[in-house]
C-alpha cells in the first residue's frame, strides 16, 4: 500500500457551527432516562399524596376558620381537634397518620436525596467506567458535553422542586394560618419560598463536583450527605439569623415571628441569668408552682415588676430572607458547577 | 499532511515520566503500528493525540498542525480507547443515535449498513454484545464520523483470534475504501505485521524506531519482528530513522 491522498473534505480548515444544544440535550436525557422515570414516578406518587392531604386539610380547616366567635369554647375545641388530627397526627384518618409535623420533617431530606442521586453519578460514572474517553473525544467537545450534562438536570430539578413548593404552600396553609408553624421558623422556611429549590440545587452541584473530584459515585453521595447536613444546620442556627438585625420586642408571645433569643429583666433593669431565673422559680408561692397553666410563672413575673424580652425576626421579613438565602445558595451552586467544568477541562485520561 | 507530529514531547505522571523526548512524524495515508512493551507510553501518546491529556513538555499537533482536542481535531479524529468503552445500558440503536447527536459529521446509513453486515442487532444492549461485537460497534461509530484519522488503542487485546482477524479486516477495508489514516497500538507486533505500512516502536517512553515498513525492511534486511526486537534490545533510540520522510 502506498500513501494515499486524504479526502478533500477531511481537512479541519473548514469551521462549522458547533453541535447544537438540542442534540446534546437528547444525549443527556437519554443517559439519565432511568433516573428520570424512576424519580418521576416516586415524586409523582408523593405529589399526589401531598395534593390529596392538602385538599383534606384545607377543607377541614375551613370549618375551624368559619367558627364564630373564635374565642368560644366550641371553636377552641374545634381548633384543637384539627391540630391534633392533622398536625400532630394523633387520631386522624390513616392517610394522615404521622401528621403534617412528621411529613414536614421528612421533607427536609428531599433536597439532599434528589441532589445526591441526580448529581453524584453524572461525571463519576463516566470516570469510573471509562466512557469519558468516548464522550470527550466526540465532535461536540468535552466542555460543551459537560455543560449540557450538568445544566439540564439542574434545570429539571429546579422546576420540579419549584412545583413542589407550590404544593407545600397549599398543604401548610392551614397550619400557617393557625400559627402551628411560622414560615420564618427553620421548619417552614426550608420548604417554602425559593429555599426548597435552592437547597436542592446546592446539593446537586455539590454532588456533581464531588463525583468529578473523587471519580467515584458512592463516596461523592456520602460526603454530599454529610456536607449538606452540616451546611443546612449551620445556616439555620448561625447564618440565617444574621440576614438582618433582629428586632427586640417586649413580651414572650410574639406569634408571627422567629424567636432568636429571650430573656427576663428584673424590676431594677438587670438582665437575669439562667441561674438567677432558676433560683426565682424555686421560691415561687405554691399556688404558682403547682398551677397547671404553662403561663403561671411568666404571669407571676410580670405581676411583680419583671419584664420579658425577645429578640425576633418577624414574619414580614420572610421574602427578604428567602431572597438572601436563595441568592447565596445560587452563587455557591454556580461556583461548584464552574469548578466541575474546570475539573473536567483539566482532567487527563 | 502529517497526521501526528511531535517534538520533544513528554508526559509526566505522579509515578514518573510515561513519555519523554518523543520526536515523531507520522505522515498521512498509512496504517501505523505503534508497538512496544506494556508501559512503553503507547496509550499516553495516543491519549495526548486525541486531546484527552495535555503534554507536560514539548509539542504535539495532529492533522497538519491542529492542536489536539481542538474542534477541528475532534471533528476529524475517530478514537476507540482500550476496551472500547461505550454505554453498556443502551441498546445499539440508541448508542448510535447518541454518537450521532455528539457529532457534526455523521453517516447513519454507513453505520447501519456495517452493523447489518456484522449481524449486530440494533435492539441488543451494548452490555450484552460479545467482545468482538462491541469492538466492531465502537469501530463502526468511529468510522460513521467519517474521520481523516482513526486512532485505536490496543483494539485487539480483548478479542479472540477470529474476532481479531475480522476486526483487522474491517480496519484495512476502511483505510482502503475511504483513505482513512489509521494508528493502532499493540504490544504484539505479530498481530499488526501483515497490515501495517508504517511502524513506530516505543520503549520506556521513547521512540526506538519509526518509519515506513517498506523502507525499514530494505535498510535492515530483516523481518519486521526482528527489526523491532533489535531496537528494543539495543536500548538506544534509533534517532534518524524517520529522517528520510
Amino acid at each position: 500500500m502506498t500513501a494515499r491522498t486524504i479526502a478533500a473534505d477531511a481537512g479541519p480548515a473548514v469551521r462549522r457551527r458547533p453541535v447544537p444544544w438540542s442534540k446534546l440535550a437528547w444525549v443527556t436525557l437519554r443517559q439519565r432516562r432511568g433516573l428520570l422515570i424512576g424519580g418521576g414516578i416516586l415524586l409523582g406518587v408523593f405529589a399526589v399524596y401531598m395534593v390529596i392531604m392538602a385538599v383534606i386539610q384545607n377543607n377541614a380547616y375551613a370549618t375551624v376558620a368559619a367558627c364564630h366567635p373564635a374565642g368560644a369554647l366550641k371553636c377552641q375545641d374545634l381548633a384543637r381537634t384539627f391540630s391534633r388530627t392533622y398536625w400532630g397526627g394523633g387520631a386522624g384518618p390513616v392517610i394522615a397518620s404521622g401528621g403534617a409535623q412528621t411529613v414536614s420533617s421528612l421533607l427536609f431530606a428531599i433536597p439532599v436525596l434528589l441532589g445526591a442521586f441526580a448529581g453524584a453519578p453524572l461525571l463519576a460514572r463516566e470516570l469510573e467506567s471509562g466512557t469519558f474517553r468516548f464522550a470527550w473525544t466526540q465532535g461536540a467537545g468535552r466542555t460543551r458535553w459537560t455543560v449540557s450534562t450538568l445544566a439540564l438536570p439542574a434545570i429539571i430539578l429546579v422546576a420540579v422542586t419549584g412545583a413542589f413548593t407550590a404544593i407545600f404552600w397549599w398543604y401548610f396553609r392551614p397550619f400557617l394560618a393557625d400559627g402551628q408553624v411560622s414560615e420564618m421558623l427553620p421548619l417552614g422556611f426550608a420548604l417554602l419560598g425559593v429555599a426548597f429549590a435552592a437547597w436542592t440545587l446546592l446539593a446537586y452541584s455539590l454532588a456533581s463536583f464531588l463525583g468529578t473530584l473523587f471519580r467515584r459515585t458512592l463516596p461523592a453521595m456520602a460526603v454530599t450527605l454529610v456536607g449538606y447536613i452540616a451546611l443546612a444546620m449551620a445556616t439555620a442556627t448561625a447564618i440565617r439569623p444574621h440576614y438582618a438585625a433582629p428586632v427586640t420586642v417586649q413580651g414572650w408571645n410574639n406569634g408571627a415571628a422567629w424567636v432568636i433569643s429571650q430573656w427576663v429583666k428584673a424590676p431594677d433593669g438587670q438582665v437575669l441569668n439562667q441561674q438567677a431565673l432558676g433560683g426565682l422559680a424555686q421560691h415561687l408561692p405554691p399556688s404558682v408552682q403547682n398551677s397547671p397553666s404553662p403561663d403561671a410563672f411568666t404571669n407571676w413575673l410580670t405581676q411583680h415588676g419583671y419584664t420579658l424580652w425577645q429578640s425576633v425576626q418577624p414574619n414580614s421579613r420572610f421574602w427578604q430572607f428567602q431572597l438572601t438565602e436563595g441568592a447565596w445558595l445560587l452563587a455557591v451552586s454556580a461556583l461548584l458547577i464552574a469548578a466541575t467544568v474546570w475539573l473536567v477541562r483539566r482532567r487527563g485520561a | 499532511m502529517n497526521v501526528i507530529e511531535t517534538s520533544e514531547l513528554g508526559k509526566r505522571y505522579r509515578r514518573g515520566w510515561a513519555l519523554r523526548d518523543c520526536t515523531l512524524t507520522i505522515p498521512g495515508g498509512h496504517i501505523v503500528a505503534l508497538v512496544g512493551p506494556n508501559g512503553a507510553g503507547k496509550t499516553t501518546l495516543l491519549t495526548m493525540a486525541v486531546g484527552l491529556t495535555r503534554p507536560t513538555a514539548g509539542t504535539l499537533t495532529v492533522l497538519g498542525g491542529e492542536p489536539p482536542g481542538s474542534p477541528g481535531a475532534l471533528d476529524h479524529i475517530g478514537f476507540v480507547a482500550q476496551d472500547a468503552p461505550l454505554y453498556r445500558n443502551l441498546p445499539v440503536a440508541d448508542m448510535l443515535h447518541l454518537a450521532r447527536n455528539l457529532n457534526r459529521r455523521w453517516d447513519q446509513r454507513r453505520a447501519e449498513d456495517r452493523l447489518g453486515q456484522l449481524e449486530i442487532p440494533l435492539r441488543q444492549k451494548v452490555g450484552e454484545l460479545s467482545g468482538g461485537q462491541k469492538a466492531q460497534l465502537a469501530l463502526t461509530i468511529a468510522l460513521a464520523r467519517r474521520p481523516a484519522l482513526l486512532v485505536l488503542d490496543e483494539p485487539l487485546a480483548a478479542l479472540d483470534p477470529v474476532a481479531r482477524e475480522d476486526f483487522l479486516a474491517s480496519v484495512v477495508g476502511a483505510a482502503e475504501d475511504d483513505g482513512v489514516s489509521v494508528v493502532l497500538s499493540s504490544h504484539v507486533l505479530a498481530e499488526l505485521e501483515r497490515v501495517c505500512t508504517f511502524l513506530v516502536v516505543l520503549a520506556r517512553g521513547q521512540v526506538r524506531v519509526s518509519g515506513p515498513v517498506r523502507e525499514l525492511l530494505a535498510s535492515h534486511g530483516a523481518g519486521l519482528e526482528e527489526i523491532a526486537l533489535r531496537h528494543l534490545r539495543a536500548g538506544i533510540p534509533s534517532s534518524r530513522t524517520e529522517a528520510g520522510q
